[in-house]
């Protein structure tokens, strides 16, 4: 592979890593930033992938060259699925004051068995097997242009750009609007909130169930270019979001900085035998696997002091006391 | 004030109460799932997960064995409860304690044959509590929450346990580790000879009564000790520790350790039981450590109530497997503990209730009795 | 249309054992500042949460404008144009000052926020009110004093009326009192009407027009300031109590047992001494008094002498030996005995039997410890002990979940524990808070007996009452200093009140 052919395929292979992690760590962005803590994004994605490739199985057309429109509405079905789980979620954490810790364990306890079930009911085997012609060979004209058309617009994914159009979106809900400025308030200082009329469990709720839609439509974005079937794990990807989202300092464009960051290390970590200088190096790949991990637990020690963690995050909020 | 004698007003019987409903909502939810996906023989699955634990002697002998690793896992996730921390971090300390007991049984044969478990054990035991000591270490010293820092560990435990797998004691062919030589596997006690069916012996061993054991000297720590004393005060109220001179941050750093500690053992004692399995080489966190969470939940942290909540858990494992011939996936078991799960995070809220409750109708009572007393007096 | 904006007509707000508010009127006229006085405890919190829909009273009504409203949330309280700005700002430290004033009344277009009319009104109503903010800085980058004028453009943003200020000068500094006080009177003069709460009889004389004073839930009456003194004043404040009378021969102090130099606390959030260079004495066989209105440094001095807080500049002595630096439990076993002020915080693990309450600091020594094993029956022997001597009532006795216990007990456990330690030094603080008739004056009796036991007793109070009849001597603390250094015998009530509110001081010698 000559050295520009290797870098497009290390940059084509981490967008597959990176993109799930960053729909994922924004969803999980909006639940903390209303003040909920969501540990459940593992289980959340698990059970969004599960149904959108259902959906795919049951529904799609296995002789078509290419269903773009297919995989909108399976998207569209994880999103709503992830809603459905988050709002469990969100009733423990915020009508029922529950240990917020302990609810999401439970979903994410639930998720893989739950899709594990269905699966062998239904197929009577645990792998749920998809078509996968969701890849874009070329996009008109910007394919075409050098370096960056190879690289981001040939073979490539129309879940990538969901993935930045879903990031640009959040930034702009999150800072231009007056949801986004209620929901950081929310987060920070809910009696605040309260004080100027702001209805906090309802925020809190809508914080939630975003969290829920983008980490449904992060497992099925998580799924869809890496693989052929659904096996009910999405490989501790949730958790690796919520790496991505303290790594990130709950900023939206730290996040993808984190999220490409995490991605280059599981690309290295999957592809480094075909990466010439790292082959001669020969470190194991399961030291790259857990660079992220130790990364985030360093950059927690050296910020936990001044962290940008919301500051209510994680604490119920009562109405009563004030 | 003088209690009345009503169970109801006694703490630890509320909390088993809201444990108890935790169950038995997680069981109905369970016979929901089978009548909805098969209402013909929903009832005996049903009836196979409620009885498989103890169908035959073999059964209840497997049961012993999966309870073994989970007792343990739970003892550590409520050993740091007790601390007032949450030690999602039990799966990364079992993988790693798994790996060091299993090295020294591979590779330490020059030891006599009950040191060499013994050692194994040990070996185990510091290795999780240095996976334990991390996340402690920075909650007291940097102020990172322990969740995610367990989290992390879990990661960097399971990769780094691949990592060793693969370069110390790797079975290729079956792509995980090799098997502990005979003289570190952990004494049969004549289980064997006890939990069989029809001359299939189960793999129950002395692993158990090991996590018997070590339950019960939790629960003295925590109960009879000087070092409980300080733990438990920290976990109920941190200024108050404080303000009593005992110093926060080595607490949470002790409970760390030995909750690390405690599953690391886990890890141990599942494999060297001698059944045959090796460490699995697999990106996979390792589902015991996560198993041990319902299992301390339900037990409300009480090393007691784990020995049983954990055997509970493995009967109800096993009673997934029997189910097994119905044509009903196992993965059932696992819904029902999630469902149990969720609803012992409301059993503060149980309890609560129960508490008004009982409120009210003391009250009512006392004002009722005034009335009359009033009525009296007129 | 009526002379009364607001009126607050018989309010009666009862607690579980209390009656905060019993029977009390307020009549605010519009465009006045008018002054609610009162000590701690006295009702003012209540009565204004009651106005700003956070509580329901029981019994009364109020009026704006002579009609009836009622008033159900802080919605409501909005609606009517009534504003508050409450003793702990409400305020998002990471958003801008521009954020915070729009939070909840955020004018959009096309869903978007709109800012910049925003900010052209704020910095309006800046200018009119001389309420110099910086509308792009951060919360956490600013003062407290400039984060207070963000709270009170947040409610003229809301064009509220009524506006209420909750101890609004107790963070800040001097030169920002004096700054509030005339940003106070440009309100009032452009036809707002304020209600202040305080219980600093200065500022009541410089601003207001006129006052009402609570005292313990009551209404005691609504002057006009300008016809009164400030000693008249601080009397209807304190009030002539009936009398706890405490059966005490005079002090016979000996050595110095406990003595601090220059003790400082810096504040980490705003950076103000809130202890500023205290030194102190304390001798055998007295008792020294640290009175003072809440929040004037009394918690962060004693929590840098026991070593709940580290001090940032000073020294402190015990029996004649530096102990700055020394442990918690150093202290606690040489000598210091410490009755905290919070004891649910920090005073009884309430989740524990009392008995084991009962050894917090001493289950470690041979007496209940024997080889890591903690003796439980001699531990429960010792509870039975002291469970009897000190006469505390509790349902099981040492098995007895602290939790369950009432406040009296709780506390007489707590005075029971650190008395029976045999401290040289009993460090007491706010002891009788919150309890029955019956237990402060048990307490007191208590703590009459161990002075005369030879011991030093350094007792940090609130109630003027309890000042005065167990002090032998008064160190008045005001804002972090010691002010004054008083006799009891030789002082009034209404003096020490003077002093208290700062509007006196005398060096110390």
């Amino acid at each position: 592979m000559s050295g520009l052919n290797l870098v497009i395929f290390i940059v084509q292979q981490m967008m597959s890593f990176s993109v799930p992690l960053l729909i994922v760590a924004l969803g999980g962005l909006f639940a903390e930033r209303s003040g909920i803590v969501n540990i459940a994004l593992d289980g959340t994605m698990i059970i969004g992938a599960f149904t959108g490739i259902m959906f795919l199985h049951l529904f799609q057309n296995p002789e078509a060259a290419s269903e773009q429109g297919m995989l909108l509405l399976a998207l569209l079905v994880s999103a709503v699925t992830g809603v459905m789980v988050s709002l469990v979620h969100a009733y423990a954490s915020i009508n029922m004051k529950a240990d917020q810790t302990i609810s999401g364990t439970a979903i994410n306890v639930f998720a893989p068995a739950i899709s594990i079930f269905v699966a062998r009911l239904v197929l009577g085997v645990q792998q749920v097997p998809f078509a996968n012609h969701f890849a874009i060979d070329k996009v008109p004209v910007l394919g075409d242009i050098p370096v960056i058309g190879p690289m981001f617009f040939q073979k490539c994914y129309l879940t990538t750009y969901i993935g930045f159009l879903i990031l640009a979106v959040a930034a702009v809900v999150l800072y231009k609007t007056r949801f986004g400025l209620r929901l950081r308030a929310c987060g920070e200082h809910p009696q605040a909130a309260d004080s100027v009329g702001i209805n906090v469990y309802r925020m809190r709720y809508a914080g939630t169930l975003i969290s829920g839609a983008l980490a449904g439509i992060g497992g099925l974005v998580f799924v869809i270019p890496t693989s052929t079937n659904f096996n009910a794990t999405v490989s501790g990807y949730g958790f690796l979001a919520l790496a991505v989202l303290i790594f990130g300092q709950w900023k939206p464009g730290r996040i993808l900085f984190a999220a490409l960051f995490f991605g280059l290390m599981k690309t290295i970590a999957a592809t480094y035998s075909v990466i010439p200088g790292l082959v001669a190096l020969n470190i194991p790949s399961d030291i790259y696997k857990m660079i992220p991990y130790i990364a985030t637990l360093v950059v927690l020690a050296f910020t936990a002091r001044n962290s940008q963690a919301p500051r209510a995050e994680g604490i119920p909020y009562d109405k009563g006391e004030r | 004030m003088k209690t009345n004698g009503n169970l109801l007003d006694r703490q630890g019987f509320r909390n088993a109460l809201a444990s108890v409903l935790a169950i038995l909502i997680g069981m109905l939810v369970g016979l929901i799932i089978l009548l909805i996906s098969n209402p013909a023989k929903a009832l005996p699955g049903f009836w196979a997960i409620a009885t498989g634990g103890v169908a035959n002697r073999k059964n209840m002998g497997q049961v012993l064995y999966y309870a073994t690793p989970i007792v343990m896992t739970g003892l550590s996730v409520g050993f740091a409860k007790k601390t007032g921390l949450f030690n999602i971090g039990a799966s990364g300390q079992y993988i790693m304690g798994a790996f060091a007991a299993v090295l020294v049984g591979v590779k330490c044969t020059f030891l006599p044959a009950g040191l060499q478990c013994l050692a194994a054990i040990l070996a185990a035991a510091l290795t999780g509590a240095l996976w334990g000591c991390v996340p402690g270490l920075l909650k007291a010293y940097c102020n990172i929450n322990e969740v995610i820092a367990c989290i992390m560990m879990n990661y960097i435990g399971m990769s780094t346990a691949n990592l060793l797998v693969r370069k110390f004691i790797f079975d290729r062919a079956k792509n995980q580790s090799l098997q502990p030589a005979a003289s570190a596997v952990l004494p049969k006690l004549g289980f064997d000879k006890l939990f069989v069916d029809g001359g299939a012996p189960s793999s129950a061993n002395a692993g158990f009564l090991v996590a018997v054991v070590l339950g019960v000297a939790v629960w003295v720590i925590l109960e009879k000790t000087r070092l409980g004393f300080e733990l438990k005060a920290c976990g109920y109220n941190r200024d108050a520790a404080k303000y009593a001179g005992i110093s926060d941050k080595k607490n949470i750093l002790l409970a760390m350790v030995f909750a690390g500690g405690l599953a690391g053992i886990g890890g141990a004692l599942y494999y060297l039981s001698g059944a045959g399995s090796g460490i699995p080489v697999l990106d996979v966190l390792a589902a015991e450590g996560f198993n041990g969470i319902p299992v301390a939940l339900l037990g409300m942290s009480n090393p007691i109530a784990i020995i049983f909540t954990g055997t509970f858990m493995a009967y109800l494992t096993q009673g997934g497997l029997s189910m097994q011939t119905f044509g009903f996936p196992t993965q059932i078991v696992d819904i029902i503990s999630s469902v149990i799960i969720y609803f012992a995070a409301f059993a503060l809220f149980f309890s609560q209730t129960i508490e008004k409750f009982r409120h009210r109708q003391v009250e009512k009572r006392r004002a009722a009795a005034q009335t009359e007393k009033g009525g009296e007096a007129q | 249309m009526s002379e009364y904006i607001i009126e607050m007509c018989n309010i009666t707000k009862e607690f579980p054992g209390i009656i905060a508010n019993d029977d009390i009127t307020l009549q605010l006229k519009r465009g006045e500042i008018h002054a609610l006085l009162g000590e701690n405890g006295a009702g003012k919190s209540t009565l204004m949460s009651v106005l700003f829909g956070l509580y329901q009273p029981e019994k009364g009504v109020i009026r704006k404008n002579g009609e009836e409203v009622r008033i159900k949330d802080p919605n409501d309280a909005n609606a009517l144009g009534i504003g508050m700005v409450h003793q702990h700002f409400k305020l998002v430290h990471n958003f801008t000052v521009l954020q915070n004033i729009v939070l909840g009344m955020e004018t959009t277009q096309n869903g978007f926020l709109k800012m910049d009319e925003a900010q052209k009104k704020v910095m309006a109503l800046s200018e009119q009110y001389g309420l110099r903010v910086d509308p792009d800085a951060l919360i956490e980058d600013i003062t407290v004093g400039m984060q207070q004028r963000v709270e009170i453009l947040k409610m003229l943003y809301r064009d509220n009326e009524i506006l209420i200020f909750d101890e609004p000068t107790a963070v800040l500094t001097p030169q920002e009192i004096e700054e509030l006080m005339k940003i106070m009177k440009d309100l009032a003069a452009e036809g707002k009407s304020i209600l202040f709460i305080t219980h600093k009889l200065n500022e009541i004389k410089e601003v207001a027009d006129r006052c009402t004073v609570l005292r313990k839930g009551k209404y005691i009456g609504t002057i006009s300031v300008s016809g009164v003194t400030k000693e008249e004043m601080s009397e209807m404040m304190v009030g002539r109590k009936v009398e706890l009378k405490v059966d005490k021969g005079p002090a016979h102090p000996t050595d110095v047992v406990f003595e601090t130099e220059g003790l400082t606390v810096v504040n980490k959030e705003h950076g103000k001494k809130v202890v500023n260079n205290v030194s102190l004495k304390v001798r055998r066989g007295e008792i020294v008094c640290v009175a003072g209105i809440d929040g004037n440094g009394q918690t962060e001095l004693v929590q840098a002498i026991t070593g709940l807080m580290k001090p940032d500049s000073g020294s402190v002595k015990l029996k004649g030996e530096d102990v700055t630096r020394a442990s918690i439990r150093y202290k606690n076993t040489h000598g210091l005995g410490h009755i905290p002020e919070d004891r649910h915080k920090h005073g009884l693990v309430l989740d524990y039997p009392l008995a084991y309450n009962l050894v917090l600091q001493s289950y470690f020594e041979p007496a209940y410890c024997s080889g890591g094993f903690l003796r439980y029956d001699k531990i429960f022997q010792y509870g039975d002990k002291l469970i009897e001597k000190y006469d505390i009532r509790s349902g099981q006795g040492g098995r007895t979940i602290a939790r369950s216990m009432s406040g009296g007990n709780q506390q007489k456990a707590i005075v029971a524990r650190e008395i029976d330690r045999d401290p040289d030094l009993l460090i007491a603080v706010q002891p009788t808070r919150g309890l029955d008739v019956g237990a402060i004056e048990y307490i007191h009796h208590q703590l009459v007996a161990e002075r005369d036991n030879g011991k030093g007793i350094l007792l940090v109070s609130l109630e003027l009452d309890e000042v005065m009849n167990l002090a032998d001597r008064i160190l008045v603390i005001y804002e972090g200093e010691i002010v004054a250094e008083l006799d009891p015998r030789a002082v009034t009530v209404q003096e020490l009140g003077l002093y208290m509110a700062g509007s006196k001081r005398k060096a110390v010698g």
